[in-house]
């Protein structure tokens, strides 16, 4: 049995950052709930309101115009109301039957679960390795990772052009993926890092001390604990694929293999600029699975990484 | 993970000890070597070709040493690109960490539940992908019909017929802030709000017994003990400010046609795939990755002296 010795083992137990930041988790300490004492007095309550209407009513602005626009009869209108007087569906009907959406987001779904699937396996591994594992070139390795997110796409879009033309991967699913696996790959190893740095070394400990080997303990200890992190780094790759623009206008001419992003915008060109009816409607059927993707998972993430895992 | 679980049991701990780390980096960084690093050699060296159309089809190389630098240098673009790329990351990293901060320190104000709900609400505006989300806010200020136009027209403050706010540079820019802010604020808002839970309650009450008032508990108290959060969030938005180009390339003449808000992502974009001019887009590229290296390089410096980044 090869058992780790905890010299071999990182402890890392750096401040909170944005790695450490888990969507909607949070462990409050004893004490923390003391800050609501700050809208005690009637003046700081009403404040409190008051900034947090100001605050709702920026953040959804862009999402109900969306949304109402696309069910809204009278989009074309000048005179059109805020809220729309007469409901329809045609706009989305018209975008899915002769815009070719349903063509899009099937391409941007491929893709999408593609990028998930890979970058997800290469990150655990190597988020694994920087956060458990003490070698020469460790902080090296962290920290090209976090300048390698900083290469800007349109850096990077000419050469790949020319290469993916060179090996006949425009207009390929897979080509697209490829190139995305490689942009979501950085921040999933540097999310993941935090949430297998969060998992205590003690239950690691403990599978070794059961007999356990590295490898058996990566799979039935580590792996399970670190579910909800993956998951977390799973939603931004797929985001990443579903939301990305610029290589997927670029390496998709042919219209049954554009993605979504890409399609919308030739949509747009397409059907003239004042439609915007059915821009809308083809925005709405982009952003609301990502939306509702987003909520659902956030929840599952919020009831807490190894909460209780190393008690009793 | 095969290859590590079970099999191989050498005797040699310590020697596998030393491999394991780099066999699980393996994968990840031979993706990123081939697909980013490569690349990113291959745009330094299509920089210095004259390289068209005509050198991609038939596979030439054409040297042309810095001439693409030299051109760049003397298009007087090049002064407008780079304003509007610097000065407007500028605005957008202070407005996001600003706006994000305060909304942290607003959420840390409710109950739990509201916060709940709150927090969902923001995070609708970080899903929001990038090309629709501009597409909206586009329409909100198009002329004639978006909502704030008729708004203004109505209480006779613009003149619809002689208005266009995307075509003059500091209204384009001003609405592009509004859409990157708007998508970037989220972020921050959380990570902060994480931070400020972890602070100790005891700390804060003991201030305010002390007189001191909410702006002076801020910066004496919250800010230096959160300093590594809000180091790691002003970092990654300006990483991903200076390389906005979708929410500026899907505006109105953002694509080439007004050259008064090219900024440099759109521009190298334009030289290189829409006139295909690819050694002189390079050119462009290799300009705007060592400006953003620069400032990577500032900060990661300023994270080491911390102790940061461990």
């Amino acid at each position: 049995m090869s058992v780790e010795s905890p010299a071999g083992l990182v402890r890392d137990d750096s401040p909170p950052s944005a790695t450490d930041q888990r969507v909607g988790s949070r462990r409050p300490r004893k004490g923390a709930m003391n800050h609501t004492l700050g809208a005690r007095t009637t003046t700081g309550k009403v404040l409190t309101i008051v900034a947090l209407i100001a605050l709702l009513a920026f953040t959804l602005l862009p999402v109900f115009m969306m949304i109402s626009t696309a069910f809204d009869a009278r989009s074309e209108d000048g005179s059109r109301s805020l809220i729309p007087t007469e409901l329809t569906l045609d706009h989305f009907r018209f975008v899915l039957d002769e815009g070719g959406f349903l063509t899009y987001m099937r391409n941007s779904l491929i893709v999408g679960v593609g990028t998930v699937l890979i970058s997800g396996a290469l990150a655990l591994l190597a988020a694994v390795a920087v956060s458990r594992f003490a070698f020469r070139l460790r902080t090296s390795v962290l920290v090209m990772v976090l300048v390698v997110q900083m290469v800007p796409l349109e850096a990077l879009v000419i050469p790949m052009f020319i290469q993916a033309r060179h090996l006949g991967l425009l207009n390929q699913l897979f080509g697209l993926t490829l190139v995305y696996v490689a942009f979501s790959l950085p921040f999933a190893i540097w999310m993941l890092r935090g949430f297998v740095a969060a998992i205590p070394i003690d239950i690691e400990e403990a599978a070794y001390v059961d007999g356990a080997s590295w490898g058996r303990m990566f799979w039935s200890v580590l792996l399970p604990l670190v579910g909800p992190g993956l998951v977390a780094t799973s939603i931004f790759a797929f985001i990443t694929a579903w939301n990305e623009f610029i290589f997927a206008t670029t390496f998709m001419n042919d219209d049954s293999k554009k993605t979504a992003a890409a399609g919308l915008r030739d949509f747009f060109g397409r059907f003239g600029d004042n439609d915007w009816g059915a821009v809308m409607a083809g925005s709405t059927l982009i952003t609301v699975p990502v939306m509702i993707f987003f909520i659902l998972v956030q929840r599952r993430i919020s009831e807490g990484l190894v909460s209780g895992a190393v008690k009793g | 993970m095969t290859l590590l679980s079970s099999g191989r049991r050498s005797r040699v701990l310590p020697h596998r000890r030393v491999w394991r780390p780099w066999l699980l980096l393996a994968p990840a960084l031979a993706t990123l070597a081939v697909l980013l690093i490569y690349p990113l050699g291959r745009v330094v060296y299509l920089s210095t070709q004259d390289y068209g159309l005509r050198e991609l089809n038939l596979g030439l190389s054409n040297p042309v040493g810095l001439d693409n630098y030299r051109a760049i240098f003397e298009d007087p673009l090049l002064r407008t690109a780079l304003v509007n790329t610097v000065v407007f990351a500028v605005a957008c990293v202070f407005l996001t960490v600003v706006l994000g901060t305060l909304v942290a320190l607003l959420l840390v104000r409710l109950g739990t539940k509201l916060r709940a709900v709150v927090t969902t609400a923001i995070m609708v505006a970080w899903a929001m992908p990038a090309v629709t989300g501009t597409y909206v806010w586009v329409f909100i200020f198009d002329t004639p019909s978006g909502i704030v136009m008729r708004g203004l027209d109505k209480i006779g403050m613009v003149d619809p017929d002689t208005t266009n706010w995307f075509v003059d540079r500091l209204s384009f820019y001003s609405i592009a802030t509004l859409n990157v802010v708007h998508h970037g604020f989220p972020f921050v808002a959380v990570t902060v709000l994480a931070g400020l839970m972890t602070l100790p309650g005891e700390t804060m009450e003991s201030a305010r017994i002390d007189g001191a008032n909410a702006w002076q508990r801020f910066w004496n108290i919250t800010f230096p003990m959160l300093r590594p959060v809000f180091a790691v969030v002003t970092i990654l938005s300006t990483i991903w400010d200076f390389k906005v180009f979708t929410q500026v390339f899907l505006m109105p003449g953002g694509d080439g046609a007004n050259r008064d808000v090219l900024n440099l992502g759109t521009w190298s974009y334009i030289t290189g795939i829409s006139q295909k001019e690819y050694g002189l887009g390079s050119a462009i590229a290799v300009l705007l990755t060592l400006l953003l290296l620069l400032i990577t390089i500032v900060y990661l410096r300023s994270m080491f002296k911390e102790d940061e980044l461990r």
